[in-house]
């Protein structure tokens, strides 16, 4: 029902370094792990996809392994797949192996995209059904660095309105949005300011799932 | 007034430990533990517990054409077969259910695994309510066409792991100790002779009675006789009397 087939059906190859590579090294910043995803977080073209469940950077080998499990185990003709997560941007140095500490920071060693929990991988769509591309996703998705799930559209938003209702139908009068918001009892000594927006559900680059 | 009016500020926090977003499961100060355990989901609990209330019967009938199948034979069984014996069965190593079932076909009684739940229904629904307690557990039935009733009680004497329980035969149902008494029955021929000898008995024994009453007589004449005789080789007497007598 009005499904656009794009040009290529497979997924296309991700380069190990883009096409311009940087010159100046760039500090860590794992706060691009951290907490929920703004970008990427709904469908687009296609029907079913792999979500990340927690925080993790992706590197040029992931990228090979998922373009090339989804490339033989999809039907170009039926079904199609697209990338939802950029091409590796971020560089991370490494030092070379058995050198003492000091002596500056080291060279770029290889690049990597970060990608936060709830945010989509790769999207595959077409004629087909969940149960025929279930098996292959799931495949890719236990591969992968951060814990993941296939969903559909149907499974995300079942999903969301499952989180909602619990939320509403929670019998316990103590909430750590309520107690983060109103500093109950000094918590936010013991807490990070990031929390009144994680509400406790993510700590680190995890994501608790069975929190409220 | 003061050189220069600075301030400290009021919360420093402590550059100690690792970073807040970490490769392993940081761990969290106990104040924070404890807000974790205190802020978990707690399900609402709905007011009569589900195990109160009655359980939902789904009585799934899929009217299978395996099970209408599978019904259709029973039926035919009980129909086709004279001899119907149902056994319990306990497991019984493999080559011991052939050697058995080769022994029971050599005298054309077939054994037949059935499930209760397609013989329950078939049975209530036709005349033999009163074997419908036997269909328990695991069961076999063995069923033939003559009633050789001696031979499968010797086959089954020599397995112990399958007990009879009862059996229907020509539509005349036997416990257990009926269908020994069966057995010790003897065969038809035997007893159809049995009939035949006791039914002529009784004109056997109509001379006899008839003789009855002369009996003693005449033996009592031929005493005489032989007396006359032991007495007639001492001195010739006629044996007149005894012919005008006789």
């Amino acid at each position: 029902a009005g499904i656009i087939f794009p040009e290529r059906t497979k997924l296309k190859f991700m380069d190990k370094v883009p096409a311009v590579p940087k010159v100046r090294r760039e500090p860590r910043r794992l706060r691009d792990i951290r907490g929920p995803s703004q970008v990427a977080t709904d469908f687009t073209q296609g029907q079913y996809g792999i979500m990340a469940l927690g925080g993790g950077y992706l590197h040029w080998g992931h990228f090979e392994m998922i373009r090339l499990t989804i490339g033989r185990s999809m039907d170009p003709k039926t079904m199609f797949a697209i990338w939802r997560v950029p091409a590796p941007y971020k560089p991370v140095t490494r030092k070379s192996l058995g050198h003492r500490m000091g002596g500056g920071k080291g060279p770029i060693d290889h690049y990597v995209t970060a990608v936060k929990s709830g945010c989509l991988v790769v999207e595959v769509g077409g004629r087909c059904e969940f149960g025929e591309v279930k098996p292959f996703l799931t495949q890719v998705a236990r591969k992968l660095p951060f814990p993941a799930v296939a969903v559909s559209r149907d499974g995300l938003q079942q999903m969301r309105q499952e989180e909602e209702e619990k939320k509403l139908n929670n019998q316990n009068p103590w909430t750590f949005e309520r107690v983060v918001t109103a500093n109950m009892l000094g918590m936010r000594k013991y807490l990070s300011p990031y929390d009144l927006r994680l509400k406790g559900r993510y700590w680190g680059k995890f994501f608790l799932k069975h929190r409220v | 007034a003061p050189l220069s009016s600075g301030w400290l500020p009021a919360l420093q926090f402590v550059r100690r430990g690792s970073k807040a977003v970490t490769r392993h499961w940081k761990a969290m100060h106990f104040q924070r533990q404890k807000l974790m355990a205190v802020t978990e989901y707690v399900a609402p609990r709905p007011a009569v517990p589900p195990r109160c209330l009655a359980p939902r019967k789904e009585t799934l009938e899929k009217d299978n054409g395996y099970v209408r199948l599978l019904r259709r034979q029973v039926e035919e069984v009980f129909r086709n077969n004279r001899l119907i014996a149902v056994c319990q069965y306990n497991s019984m190593p493999g080559e011991d259910v052939v050697l058995m079932r080769h022994y029971l076909r050599k005298h054309n009684i077939e054994v037949k695994f059935v499930l209760n739940e397609i013989v329950r229904p078939v049975l209530s629904q036709s005349k033999y309510k009163n074997l419908l307690p036997l269909f328990v557990a695991r069961n076999i039935l063995l069923v033939s066409r003559e009633a050789k009733v001696k031979e499968m009680l010797r086959v089954l004497k020599g397995v112990p792991q399958i007990n009879l329980l009862g059996a229907c035969i020509d539509d005349t149902i036997l416990s257990r100790q009926g269908v020994e008494n069966f057995a010790k029955l003897p065969s038809l021929e035997a007893s159809q002779g049995q009939t035949v000898g006791a039914l002529a008995l009784l004109p056997s024994q109509t001379s006899s009675l008839l003789q009855r009453g002369s009996a003693p007589l005449t033996a009592l004449l031929d005493q005489h006789i032989r007396r006359l005789q032991a007495g007639e080789t001492g001195s010739p007497a006629e044996p007149s009397p005894a012919q005008s007598s006789g």
